[in-house]
């Protein structure tokens, strides 16, 4: 690794002045556990690292019957993981992390590290965005709310300004007669995953009908890509087994994936096809049971 | 300054160290280099294999994938902080009493994997123990032995024979 | 890692093979192109910086015009390093010119790059993702430089 100039804010004041001053030329490291891997290959070499892993006030998570969930930007995975609140609440968080690299890696790593990190494959965007989640994001001029749906700009690329932070994740409560679930598909728990899908389903109260869905996909495209094709399947429908099947096979449509060594486009989009299906089959169950 | 060494004060195994490191140094450099405890290993150097695992404040984390200086202030229990002298933790007596160590060189990180586990929860299902020791990966073994190794730690950890 | 594609420019065939063969509209055209400069007959000496989210390469490579069929077949052997070190590749390049008819002309191309060194282990997903958008931008600014020549 480069040597690089170093600063560990205490506020987030501090590392605003800091991501200011060194614009561009400043990275910031939180957890750590996707930079420093970057930084250890010589893939990334910053000038200045900014670490804001100290600055505890964006160490929390409250929740709110109304206003729903506030997850502070350095919260860890393992922390979300563990929440009773979050496993009540929004389960589907809990259960995510569960399945996110290794307990190591949750126990240091945050969740704003991983959304401003931007890798396709991951999972807790897609979740994040079935949820209609929004982001706070911050720099010494103001603030600014981003939509969960449009932060990911492309690979490792996200909608953050050189001097912005990613301050604080922002989750609705849920409509009622709603269900959400996550799926990925992996060979080791914890893996990168060939492919992982989020689902949520909202249905009409006393009729059943699909009143909306939102189908979410990792490591199918350069972002994270909602399957708009495939929700329209749904949406308005009384949601049976062949139309889940249809809705797999649409999404696997829309999906672009890559191809390397742990599995071809092809085999990705059949995957796509699979994991559609379950996730969406599962956010409907739950659904009914709300 | 570029590399300009920086004051870090942390605590390992109990005992408090002041030192001067560049801030590119990881906490897995600091431990084997600056302070001689070369328990946690250098495997993959990319943040998969685990065998560089330490407790940081009582959670299990890769040294490999952290600054040293975010260590700085906290507290930080290695492999040779376990045994109380000549007496080992249940968890490093389990291992050699049931077999369950190979080559080694996995053991440290595994063993301090068990220990957070059961510091956490001194009743894991064994689901809880797959998952614990799914964190540092052995190229030896197939795994059986260390987890039921863990099993019975847990057990004597608990008041058990 | 296997790349293919095609496109099509409206120039007139003899034109574009010209102009793709000319250092100066490579400089110009290709993304993140630094260097190209024609060491002889064959031989072009070259420098390109890429960028993938935070991720920089600039690589540095010698291309040799392994079979010249005027005005239609072009082979061309690559090799070359990133000067960060993360990587190193060997390249060959097959491309194809078919004049077709409004105008046109069609322009095919094959690559065979083996790279290794970090940049491969980090995911061919991510340098495939970017030569398709390579691919386009070049040929948007090909396309841009043609019409202000023909």
């Amino acid at each position: 690794m480069k040597d690089f100039e170093y600063f560990a804010p205490k506020t987030v004041e501090e590392a605003l002045s800091l991501l200011s001053q060194y614009k561009g030329e400043a990275k910031i490291v939180a957890g750590g556990q996707s930079m420093l891997v970057l930084m250890r290959q010589g893939l990334i070499a910053p000038e200045y690292v900014v670490d804001i892993k100290g600055i505890s006030a964006l160490d929390y998570m409250t929740y709110d019957e109304r206003l729903g969930l506030k997850i502070g930007a350095l919260t860890t995975h393992r922390a979300i993981e563990k929440s009773p609140i979050i496993q009540k609440h929004f389960g589907v968080l809990s259960e995510m992390e569960t399945n996110l690299a290794t307990i190591q890696t949750r126990n240091w790593g945050t969740i704003g590290g991983n959304l401003c990190h931007g890798d396709p494959a991951g999972d807790p965007v897609p979740v994040l965005m079935t949820l209609d989640a929004k982001l706070k994001l911050k720099s010494l001029s103001g603030e600014r709310m981003v939509a969960m749906e449009g932060f990911s700009k492309d690979i490792l690329e996200v909608d953050l300004e050189p001097d912005e932070m990613l301050i604080e994740i922002q989750v609705p409560v849920p409509r009622s007669h709603t269900g959400v679930a996550h799926e990925k598909l992996m060979v080791m728990q914890g893996d990168a995953g060939i492919v992982g899908a989020a689902a949520s389903i909202t249905l009409k109260s006393g009729n059943g009908i699909c009143e909306d869905a939102r189908i979410v996909l990792s490591n199918a495209a350069s972002i994270p890509l909602r399957a708009k094709e495939a929700e329209r399947c749904l949406i308005g429908k009384a949601i049976n087994e062949d139309l889940l099947t249809e809705a797999g096979e649409v999404a696997s449509k829309e999906a672009d994936p890559p191809s390397d060594v742990h599995a071809s486009a092809e085999y990705r989009r059949e995957m796509v096809k699979v994991f559609v299906k379950r996730a969406a089959k599962r956010a409907l169950e739950m659904a009914r049971l709300r | 300054m570029k590399g300009e060494p920086k004051e870090l004060r942390l605590t390992v195994n109990g005992k408090v160290y002041e030192l001067k490191v560049k801030p590119k140094a990881l906490l897995n450099d600091v431990l084997r280099k600056d302070l001689k405890l070369t328990g946690a290993k250098r495997g993959c150097l990319e943040s998969t294999c685990g065998v560089c695992t330490v407790i940081l404040d009582g959670k299990a984390v890769r040294s490999c994938s952290v600054l040293a200086l975010q260590a700085n202030g906290h507290e930080v229990t290695t492999i040779e902080g376990l045994a109380q002298g000549d007496k080992l933790h249940p968890v490093q007596r389990a291992f050699i009493d049931h077999g369950a160590i190979e080559c080694g060189f996995c053991i440290p990180g595994r063993v301090m994997m068990a220990k957070a586990l059961l510091d956490e929860n001194p009743n894991p299902s064994r689901e809880e123990v797959k998952l614990a020791m799914q964190g540092v990966l052995c190229a030896d073994s197939g795994y059986v032995k260390q987890i039921e190794a863990v099993e019975i730690a847990a057990e004597k950890m608990r008041g058990g024979e | 890692m296997q790349m293919e594609g095609k496109f099509t420019l409206k120039a007139p065939i003899q034109k574009l093979w010209d102009t793709l063969l000319d250092p100066e509209t490579l400089l110009s055209c290709i993304p993140g192109a630094e260097k190209i400069e024609r060491i002889d007959e064959k031989t072009f000496d070259c420098v390109v910086k890429q960028k993938v989210g935070p991720i920089s390469v600039k690589f540095k490579f010698k291309s040799i015009l392994s079979k010249v069929e005027p005005p239609t077949h072009i082979e061309v052997d690559g090799e070359g390093e990133d000067i960060g070190k993360a990587g190193h590749f060997v390249q060959k390049s097959v491309v194809d010119l078919r004049q077709i008819p409004g105008g046109e002309v069609e322009v095919s191309y094959r690559t065979d790059a083996t790279i290794v060194g970090k940049l491969a282990m980090f995911g061919d997903r991510i340098m495939r993702a970017k030569a398709k958008k390579v691919e386009e931008e070049f040929t948007k600014a090909l396309q841009e430089r043609l019409k202000n020549v023909v």
